[in-house]
This record gives C-alpha cells, sequence and structure tokens, in this order.
C-alpha cells in the first residue's frame, strides 16, 4: 500500500524570537496508508488544528515537507491542494455558502480542484446527478436544490457539507470536529453518515475529535498529539482492544512522563 | 400644484436617460457590496475617471467608442489596486478606496490638464449613432437602455456560469471557497476591478451625454448609488441572483425619479446630500429600529 499522506518534520511556531513563542508543530512525522482512517486527539494547543491547517494548506509549514500521494505540495497553497483534498469544518456556518442554493454549493463541491469555465453552472444533468447523491441523507435536501443553506439547520448543513467533500472521491478527507457543534442525535446521524461514506469510497481520513467514544469507536488509528508532536501512535491491531479508560490513561501516563523528563 | 406635477412629468424622460446611465454606477456599488462582501468606495472615484478618460480622448480626436472601451480600462485597474491594497498590505477595504479614490482626484487633473474639456463640438457615440437626433431624451433612453439591458444580461449569465459561481462563493464564504479550490485573491481583484470598469463606464457615457467633463463630477455619486441599491432591494429583494442584479437597475430609475419629485416640489439642491445621505441612513437603521437590540445583518456588513 501507498503512503497517501506523509508529514516529514512538519514545523511551525508562531511569534517566533518573541516571549510569545509557540511551537504549534514542532518536527512532526506522520504517515497515512491508503484507506486509513486516523483519528488524531490531543488537549487543547496540542497542535491538532495546526496539523489539520498545515496540511489543508491554510497555514504554511517554517519547515519540513508534505506529500500527498507522492506529490510534494509543500509549497502549493490551500487552494490548490483543493485538487487533492476535501474538507469539512467544525463549524457549519463557515463550511457552505449560506447565500447560495444547495445546488450551487454541490457544484462550487463538484468542480473543486478543477478548471471553471464560462458554460452555464446548473446544468439539468448536474440537478439530477446532485439530486441523486443527497437523497442518500435521507433529509428531504434533494427537492431543495433551490433553496439557501442559510436556511438549513446546522445538521443540515453539516450533512450537506459532508456530501460536498466525499462526492468528488478526494484523496484526502479531512474532517475538523465536524459533529462538535451539532446536539447528540444529530452528531450521530452525521457521523454514521461519515463512516458509510468513508467506507463505501475506501477514503484516507483524518478526523479531529474531542469526543473519546468517536476516537474508540471509528476509524483504524489513533494519533494522539501533545506540544505538536505525535505522543503515541495506535495502530489498527492494538486500536481493536482499545477502550475509553485505557485510551485516557495511556495519554496522561505518556505526558506526564514527558513532564518529569523536563522537569 | 399642477404646475409642479407639469414640471416633473416633463422631466421624466432626463431623469430616465440619467438614471440608466448611473445604473451602471450602483451595479459597481452593488457588485463588491453584496456579491463579493468587499464594500468598496472606489466608484467614487472610478465614474470621474472613466470620464475624465473618455472626456479628454473624445477631444483629442479619438473615436468614441475606443475612448469608452479605455476609460472602462482605466476604471479596472482603479479597482484592482484598491483590492490589491486590502489584499497585501490587509488595509480595511472602505480605507482602501478613499486612498484610491483621493489619489485618483490628482490624476484625473492630470489626465485633463484642466479642471473642465466642452465636448459640444465633438462626436460622441451618441451622434455617432443616432446623428442629430442625438440630443432627444428618448433616444439616449434607447442607446444607454439598450446598453444596460446587455450588461445585465451578461452579469446575470456570469453569476450562474462556473466561474461566476466562484466568484459568489468567496463573497459568502471565503475559507469554504479557498477549500474548494477557488482562488480567493484573484476572484475578489478581478470582482472589485469589473466593478469600477462599470463605474467608469457609466463616467464615460455620463460625459458624452452632459456634454462636457469636469475633475468635480459625480461628487457623492456613492451614496446616491448606495441610495438607489437599497430602494431597488426592497422591491425586488435579494433571494436570487437575478433579483439581485435587477435591483440597481430598478432602484436607480425610482430613486431619481424621486429626486426629481422632491426638487420640483422646492427641495433645496443644497440640501439634496443631506436628504440623501439621511434616507440611506434611515435605510441602514431601519431594521434595528424594529426590534432595537437585535442583529441585522446589514448593520454586521458595514460595520466590517
Amino acid at each position: 500500500m501507498t503512503d497517501m499522506l506523509s508529514v516529514k518534520d512538519g514545523t511551525k511556531i508562531f511569534y517566533r524570537g518573541t516571549q510569545d513563542e509557540r511551537r504549534a508543530l514542532d518536527g512532526l512525522n506522520v504517515t497515512l496508508k491508503s484507506g486509513d482512517f486516523c483519528i488524531v486527539i490531543g488537549s487543547n494547543g496540542a497542535g491538532k488544528s495546526s496539523f489539520l491547517n498545515a496540511v489543508s494548506g491554510k497555514l504554511p509549514l517554517d519547515s519540513g515537507r508534505i506529500s500527498i500521494d507522492g506529490q510534494d505540495v509543500t509549497k502549493l497553497n490551500a487552494h490548490r491542494r483543493a485538487q487533492f483534498i476535501a474538507r469539512v469544518f467544525q463549524d457549519p456556518m463557515i463550511g457552505t455558502a449560506p447565500t447560495m442554493t444547495i445546488g450551487e454549493n454541490m457544484l462550487l463541491a463538484e468542480l473543486r480542484g478543477k478548471p471553471r469555465g464560462f458554460s452555464y453552472g446548473l446544468t439539468a444533468a448536474r440537478r439530477a446527478r446532485y439530486s441523486q447523491q443527497l437523497a442518500e441523507l435521507n433529509l428531504g435536501l434533494e427537492n431543495r436544490l433551490d433553496m439557501q443553506v442559510g436556511l438549513l439547520s446546522g445538521g443540515q448543513r453539516q450533512s450537506l457539507s459532508l456530501v460536498m467533500a466525499v462526492s468528488t472521491h478526494p484523496k484526502l478527507l479531512l474532517l475538523d470536529e465536524h459533529t462538535a457543534a451539532l446536539d447528540p442525535r444529530t452528531a450521530k446521524l452525521v457521523m454514521d453518515t461519515t463512516v458509510r461514506a468513508v467506507d463505501e469510497l475506501k477514503l484516507t481520513t483524518m478526523m479531529v475529535t474531542h469526543n473519546m467514544e468517536h476516537a474508540i469507536n471509528y476509524g483504524n488509528r489513533i494519533i494522539m498529539m501533545d506540544a505538536g508532536k505525535v505522543l503515541v501512535d495506535i495502530g489498527p491491531e492494538e486500536k481493536r482492544g482499545i477502550t475509553v479508560p485505557s485510551l485516557i490513561d495511556r495519554f496522561h501516563t505518556k505526558s506526564d512522563a514527558i513532564a518529569l523528563q523536563g522537569a | 400644484m399642477l404646475d409642479v406635477f407639469n414640471s416633473f412629468y416633463g422631466l421624466i424622460p432626463v431623469t430616465i436617460a440619467q438614471s440608466l446611465i448611473v445604473s451602471f454606477v450602483v451595479l459597481g456599488v452593488m457588485l463588491p457590496f453584496r456579491i463579493l462582501n468587499f464594500p468598496d468606495l472606489t466608484s467614487e472615484g472610478a465614474f470621474p475617471l472613466g470620464g475624465c478618460v473618455c472626456g479628454t480622448l473624445i477631444a483629442a480626436g479619438i473615436n468614441p467608442f475606443l475612448a469608452v472601451f479605455v476609460a472602462l480600462l482605466c476604471g479596472f485597474a482603479a479597482g484592482c489596486t484598491t483590492a490589491f491594497i486590502h489584499l497585501r498590505f490587509k488595509i480595511n477595504t472602505l480605507l482602501a478606496g478613499i486612498l484610491v479614490m483621493t489619489m485618483l482626484y490628482s490624476i484625473n487633473l492630470r489626465i485633463m490638464g484642466r479642471t473642465n474639456i466642452p465636448l459640444f463640438t465633438y462626436d460622441t457615440t451618441f451622434t455617432l449613432l443616432a446623428g442629430p437626433a442625438a440630443n432627444f431624451a428618448w433616444v439616449k433612453i434607447a442607446i444607454v437602455g439598450a446598453l444596460i439591458a446587455l450588461v445585465v444580461a451578461a452579469m446575470l449569465y456570469f453569476f450562474m456560469s462556473e466561474k461566476g459561481t466562484s466568484m459568489r462563493a468567496v463573497g459568502a464564504s471565503p475559507d469554504m471557497a479557498e477549500a474548494q479550490g477557488i482562488n480567493v485573491s484573484t476572484a475578489t481583484i478581478i470582482g472589485v476591478g469589473a466593478a469600477s470598469a462599470l463605474s467608469a463606464t457609466g463616467g464615460s457615457i455620463m460625459v458624452q451625454t452632459q456634454g462636457f467633463a469636469d475633475v468635480n463630477m459625480g461628487f457623492g455619486i456613492l451614496i446616491n448609488g448606495l441610495a438607489a441599491l437599497i430602494i431597488g432591494e426592497a422591491i425586488t429583494g435579494r433571494q436570487t441572483i437575478l433579483r439581485q442584479i435587477l435591483a440597481p437597475v430598478v432602484g436607480s430609475l425610482i430613486y431619481y425619479q424621486l429626486i426629481s419629485f422632491c426638487l420640483t416640489l422646492g427641495l433645496a439642491p443644497a440640501d439634496l446630500k443631506f436628504a440623501t445621505g439621511a434616507f440611506v441612513l434611515l435605510m441602514l437603521a431601519l431594521p434595528n429600529l424594529r426590534k432595537s437590540g437585535g442583529s441585522s445583518q446589514i448593520r454586521e456588513k458595514i460595520r466590517e
């Protein structure tokens, strides 16, 4: 199996040379194999978001290399990397264009990373395809292609955002706490849809979460981050037997050990 | 009272012609403000820029159609500059617009070499198209009306095309647009540039109908444009891109009739800008007056 994502010595330092200097990423090394569903956990400020933003191109690295499916993308900015990457944001308001219709949002996603021309956007063929894709959500969105996305509930918008992300079969799917802003029932619905899509399409996925249950129940790998580095990397075999207490336990043992070393 | 109505009635065609010309500017105000979420003041400088460039070229014996096209390009460059200043130096969009608008005043003076150029004796696009009939208001209405219909249709098609949809996404949610592989900076620069190109085109048509170019022309055009836009949106709504693009033209047509009516009623021209400003203020404040303390989208947009 090939490496779908590889981050080598990724380093990002904010406010370098000042008192507030903060190492968001400190020589980070991560490799994802094709088809990996990797859960990224860690406390606040551990570097999860910086990691995700560095991969998406939103946050340019100070040093280190990032490659996707063997291609070095370190120097590509976010909109160029979008040809490989689809992303679902934590905030449902950010991941979709609220003043545009459901159909137009689907169109924007379909053309992600592809050349956009002057031809008419929402053709009948596209509308039919979008309806079909949205019908799988069972939310009735397929009949509301001309409805403004801003009128949808948070859960509906996040589900739409997910369909938009997976419908293009991206090489890499980034999920940034994408269920955190939803109520538990809706969060479960969106999570179920996520898992189904990832399984069906064999997408290489990276999911940041604070939800330990999600970390245990989903995916085949867990990466625990701390201080901009990978603290623990739990592979498929080991992950099967893991429970919430043992996970939290491991997290604390390891970070305490580091704290002791530092003292 | 009958006198008032008679003189108002007599002014209707002239006012329609004027409002059609200004609707270029209103489109130029709407595009950055509503579609790109980039409140922009460049129009105030791009409008006279278009007029000065076009007037100077016509007076130099250049073909009027070419003169309009060059004016359009100059306006585009002005808008691009504003967007670039905002994106590159992180300067607030309104301030960037004020900077460009202020500097344009000197540039306009330099282009003309004096403050006013009369154009009565030269051929304009209107005299080339309509000959001696060019001075009739209805002829102007027909020519400018056809042009504005063409522009509205072109904009409508563009904003429903693949490229245009991505430009609208930049205004709706920049983060989302970037994640969908859209170059936010490029789209912003081109969009704001196109808006100023529209304003400059309006200026270039204005000088040809009024028969002179003046460096002070169009003072306060931006607030007039905003007032027209708000009236238009109150009538057409903003739910679809068609309504959003029609709003400037509809608003401009009504707004200038209202102004004309107020003037014939006896409103002193000196008070006009105050009245317009008060009207815009009222329209922007209205959502907050209705439910005090509640949040309003317009207010948030202005504050940004």
